[in-house]
């Protein structure tokens, strides 16, 4: 059996990963539900437009809400999906090539989506 | 009572594919499984291969998937199964021969763990004392017999192989919470690894598989606590 | 090697079934965040483009669609804070078939009603 038994270098990355992923999902458990019963519950997608969106980012407080529960959320699901694969995919060539692909499209949606958030100009109210 | 077994055979001498072999046999319902195995080698198909020794269930050698679960064949009453049993090796390991698997990755990985006490300093003259209350720390895994039900039940390791598994945690366990041993620090290199305590996924398979009723997922997560406050 | 449909047929305990769908659900509700990235970035040009997107949102197919991700978030979280406990507090373990079970009950209490109140809109 190739390397079973032994002991490889301990970096910790392993164990900063388990901790993440808890701290993550509690922030997560109030923002992301919270989220949920505001823009899906209470309002939806039938009030929900441009102008709804533009009144709620007037205030900074939901661009702050947002950009924390985007950026918990992408971490969150990037390591989990990360997990998946490390679990399925043995193969050196695969593995690698299946997380860059994650981590790429990761980064770039996080950074679209901060820009998103940062960014929008409300059009200046009359 | 009839009962009918049904057990996936393979002799990679011959079969090229995993084959189902059905044997119908008259038995008590207090039999264990194990009889009914014993019968059928004995009385109608000598080819048929498993590992059993003690058959009181303190070995574990006759550990096997029992109608989807792993379980120890000498500690499953007949009675307790339907009329129709189906028996296959364990899982994720190589078949050397119907229900016998080799089992010797396996035992890498208890190894890698040194599952024996690590004493520095002057040895005792007598016996290393220990606390009524310090022992009952591991006592849950002290009991392992090795069978491989839990490590062969874990999804974990059904996808990678190289996890070093719940049986090898129980028994890093045993001696890690032991207040004589003061080989933690090795042994806490190879399970903070991905492939040492961070491959479980607290599934508790495990748990439901092991014939002696530790509670495996306990273990492990007791592992992963004490790195945790190691370390942060 | 263990093939895909075996993860199916191996009889574990409830345990075995919550960590299959903590996975898919924690994959579906990533799939989702992805898109939902895409089409809230469309904002920046401007409310003809962002309304226009809208109507998709507001299709029947789709609205059944989000009543699956919200079933997904909420078993997600509330198997996420079983696994939290579990995890910091090692001795619940002995419990660990009833808490699963909790988990269940839980997720039915609160998805349930949330449930019907959403499809309410769709069929108005």
């Amino acid at each position: 059996m190739s390397g079973a038994g032994k002991p490889r270098p301990e970096s910790g990355l392993e164990l900063y990963a388990w901790i993440f992923m808890r701290v993550s999902g509690l922030a997560l458990l109030f923002l992301a539900l919270g989220h949920l019963l505001v823009m899906h519950l209470i309002n939806n997608v039938e009030v929900i437009d441009f102008k709804f969106v533009a009144a709620r980012y007037a205030t900074p407080f939901w661009r702050t809400y947002d950009l924390l529960m985007l950026w918990f959320a992408m971490i969150h699901g990037v390591n989990g999906l990360r997990t998946v694969l490390l679990d399925y995919i043995g193969a050196r060539g695969w593995r690698v090539l299946s997380l860059a692909s994650l981590f790429v499209v990761g980064f770039v949606l996080l950074t679209l989506g901060s820009l998103a958030i940062l960014t929008f100009q409300p059009p200046t109210a009359p | 009572m009839q009962v009918t077994l049904k057990i996936k055979r393979f002799n990679p001498e011959k079969d090229k594919e995993p084959w189902w072999g059905e044997y119908k046999l008259d038995a008590e319902p207090t039999d264990r499984l194990l009889d009914a195995l014993n019968h059928v080698k004995w009385y109608l198909d000598g080819t048929l291969t498993y590992r059993r020794s003690c058959a009181h269930g303190v070995c574990g050698s006759d550990a096997m998937q029992i109608d989807g679960r792993n379980r120890l064949a000498c500690k499953v009453l007949l009675n307790s199964l339907g009329s129709t049993i189906t028996i296959e090796p364990l899982r994720g390991y190589r078949v050397i021969k119907d229900l016998l698997v080799d089992m010797d990755a396996f035992l890498e990985k208890y190894r890698s763990v040194k599952p024996f006490l690590i004493a520095h300093g002057p040895e005792p003259e007598k016996e290393r004392l220990q606390s009524p209350e310090d022992r009952e720390r591991f006592d849950d895994t002290t009991k392992c017999i090795l069978c491989g039900a839990c490590t062969s039940g874990c999804p974990s390791f059904w996808g990678d192989s190289e996890y070093i598994g719940p049986a090898a945690i129980v028994n890093a366990h045993r001696f890690l919470f032991d207040s004589r041993d003061e080989g933690g620090e090795e042994r806490m290199e190879v399970l903070n690894t991905l492939e040492g305590v961070w491959r479980c996924r607290t599934i508790f398979n495990c748990v439901e598989a092991c014939p002696r009723d530790i509670n495996v997922t306990r273990a492990i997560g007791e592992v992963k606590k004490a790195l945790l406050y190691r370390k942060v | 090697m263990v093939k895909p449909h075996e993860y199916l047929t191996y009889r574990g305990g409830p345990g075995h079934w919550s960590w299959i769908l903590h996975r898919l659900s924690g994959i579906g509700v990533f799939l989702f965040l992805l898109i939902h990235i895409v089409d809230i970035s469309l904002i920046g040009w401007g409310p003809e483009v962002f309304n226009k997107l809208l109507f998709l949102y507001r299709h029947p197919a789709f609205r059944v669609g989000e009543v699956a991700l919200v079933a997904a978030v909420f078993y997600h979280a509330i198997n996420g804070v079983r696994i939290c406990i579990i995890d910091f507090w090692p001795q619940t373990m002995s419990y660990h078939r009833k808490m699963t079970y909790a988990v269940g009950i839980i997720f039915a209490v609160l998805f349930i009603p949330t449930a019907v109140y959403m499809l309410s809109f769709i069929i108005k």
